[in-house]
């Protein structure tokens, strides 16, 4: 079993900068699922009850000089504390933005880049050699050598079920509404967070999304119209523009346009953190029979409006019995 | 549903959200409370009491809603979860927006029904449920304690401060007012003494205002005296404005504080006058009462 390649500075960048400091927010450790065409960070997809979120990218979009073995179809997964890589990606830089001072000649990058590899040592006070993921940054007289442990490499069973979550994960909810503003929706819900734990989440065909909090003493929710719809949409009737935000959503529940959904106002606010990683959209949708809430962000290739197919990143929210709350 | 075709009790509109939250905040002393709420076509107060010994009063004068219709015959009074209203008001304060709400009692439920009414594509929308209040509030009846009211101003900031010091010492607190040199003394006895003293003349920076023709002393509950001035939010306090302080009969205390609610000027960055904002109108009135704990003299 054997990895290692170079981070790219692109690669650096899109880590150190975005989707690390999101995915900390989203829990501790992670799964990393590396393959021989993508690296992919997995959150909860093995062990059910948190917020499962999935952050693909092609190689090409990270590393180069990109080199994978293993017995199990060039496939190596481990669990990863993301706020340790973050340290250690974040310290990296510093170093190598000191040396970029130093060395002004264009072509010293080379020697100047970051390569990060799969080793076993044997740390102080061990018996035992422990896995390890090496980041090692070589400057203009040194190098920083960072070791960051991590679990032992999952078994070929555990792969499997790992690649097979995965592809269960990919379901796409019928209906997708676009979420208009990320930081705002975000401050809303923070907010929310005092006067109560369970969310209610409803979106319609039409384009509407509406979340609210409700207690015996208090319901408090937003409402977004007429949002860009993807996937199965409807036209609203027109007798139906005028009522409450509260009968609208029944009504279009009892004509099977529009589902609601509960889920945890944490786990919310949490999949909330994903602007973090600076997406250009974000899809709101619920699963088939109410399975989940699924969030899903996209990014642009920079300078345009096409979407950037080797970068994905979507979470889903696991879904509290109604009986439960 | 047929109570919605009649026009409710009270409808109003309100600019700064954020204003509100923070004069209601400087009355939440403790996580759960009980708070009257009392509309009426003067406008709107709100009231919060302590074991009878320390209660207050916020006046919202119908000239800081900007639109205020008031539909009843006679005063509506129900009873709410202060910490939820504040909580509720607070999600409807959006940084960097404009923030006007709509105000409504009563619902279908007789709920408190509040609704941002910037947008028709995005509004956030929020019920309260109120209840019938269980007694009248206690009316604390503040008289002067002789022909001439003995009272003092002092910044608030300072106030604020000095009390915070002042919990050291713990359990009560004695205020003396002493006419000459004029003077004003916090004190506190318990795991040690601390004094603080404002001079008139020395400090008149901090000491705004002085009256007092005779040497008055009472004690309180240091957690009631705090509770007058340690919830104000810092951007109140940043205002600058002095807190007005007087003794009345028996040694009822009164502390008044004067809030702006209006527009912040910082969301006027497309440019034009900001003076039209200014208002003096839009100012909330808060007045704590503390009853004293025993008398000195």
């Amino acid at each position: 079993m054997k990895f290692k390649a170079f981070l790219t500075d692109n690669g650096v960048n899109l880590l150190e900068k975005r989707f690390l400091p999101a995915l900390d927010k989203i829990g501790k450790t992670c799964h990393l699922y590396l393959t021989r065409d993508n690296a992919i960070f997995l959150h909860n997809l093995l062990n059910g009850d948190g917020v499962q979120s999935v952050a693909q990218f092609r190689i090409q979009a990270l590393f180069d000089d990109y080199r994978i073995s293993s017995q199990n179809d060039d496939r190596i997964a481990f669990t990863i504390d993301v706020s340790l890589l973050l340290r250690a990606l974040r310290s990296t830089v510093s170093i190598s933005s000191e040396y970029g001072a130093d060395v002004a000649a264009p072509d010293s990058d080379s020697s100047n880049r970051l390569q990060i590899k799969l080793v076993k040592k044997l740390p102080p006070n061990c018996t035992v050699a422990m896995p390890f993921l090496t980041v090692e940054t070589r400057g203009y007289k040194s190098a920083v050598i960072q070791d960051i442990p991590i679990s032992k490499p999952l078994s070929r069973a555990q792969v499997v079920e790992l690649q097979n979550a995965l592809e269960m994960a990919q379901d796409l909810p019928q209906t997708l509404v676009q979420v208009p503003d990320l930081i705002q929706l975000q401050n809303f819900v923070d907010r929310m967070k005092n006067v109560g734990d369970v969310l209610n989440v409803f979106i319609s065909k039409y384009g509407d999304l509406r979340v609210d909090v409700s207690t015996t003493l208090i319901s408090l929710g937003a409402e977004f119209r007429k949002l860009l719809v993807i996937g199965e949409q409807a036209n609203e009737p027109a007798e139906d523009q005028n009522l409450s935000a509260r009968s609208r959503s029944s009504k279009s529940i009892s004509r099977g346009d529009g589902q609601t959904v509960q889920v945890s106002v944490k786990h919310f606010s949490k999949s909330l953190q994903c602007h973090l990683s600076k997406p250009d959209c974000a899809f709101y949708g619920i699963a088939p029979q109410g399975s989940c809430l699924t969030m899903i962000f996209q990014f642009f290739i920079p300078g345009s409006r096409q979407s950037d197919k080797s970068i994905s990143l979507h979470c889903r929210l696991p879904v509290l019995d109604p009986g439960s709350s | 549903m047929s109570s919605w075709d009649e026009a409710p009790d009270v409808v109003c509109h309100l600019e700064n959200v954020q204003g509100l939250v923070d004069v209601l905040t400087a009355a939440r002393w403790k996580r759960h409370q009980f708070a009257l709420l009392e509309f009426s076509e003067h406008g709107v107060v709100l009231i919060v009491e302590e074991t009878a010994c320390l209660q207050a009063k916020v006046y919202l004068k119908r000239d800081l809603f900007i639109r205020y219709d008031y539909n009843a015959h006679s005063r509506r009074r129900f009873g709410l979860s202060l910490g939820l209203f504040v909580d509720c008001l607070n999600a409807f304060s959006v940084p960097a927006h404009s923030n006007l709400i709509q105000i409504q009692y009563p619902g279908p439920q007789m709920q408190l029904l509040l609704k941002s009414v910037d947008s028709p594509d995005a509004s956030i929308c929020a019920e309260i449920s109120t209840r019938i209040p269980e007694t009248i509030a206690w009316d604390y009846n503040f008289e002067p304690a002789g022909a001439n009211p003995l009272t003092f101003t002092v910044k608030s900031a300072a106030l604020k401060e000095a009390i915070e010091d002042l919990e050291w010492p713990g359990s009560s607190i004695q205020i003396i007012l002493e006419p000459d040199p004029p003077s004003v003394t916090l004190r506190g006895e318990g795991h040690g003494d601390l004094q603080i003293d404002f001079m008139y003349y020395a400090n008149s920076d901090l000491l705004v205002a002085f009256q007092c023709d005779q040497r008055t002393s009472f004690k309180y509950k240091y957690k009631f005296l705090r509770a007058t001035i340690s919830n104000m939010p810092s951007s109140v306090l940043k205002e600058n404005r002095g807190s007005k302080l007087s003794i009345g009969r028996g040694g009822m205390l009164k502390v008044q504080h004067l809030v702006s609610i209006a527009k912040p000027s910082v969301s006027h960055a497309y440019g034009g006058d900001p003076v039209g904002y200014q208002q003096s109108g839009r100012i909330a009135h808060i007045e704590f009462y503390v009853k004293p704990e025993e008398s000195d003299d």
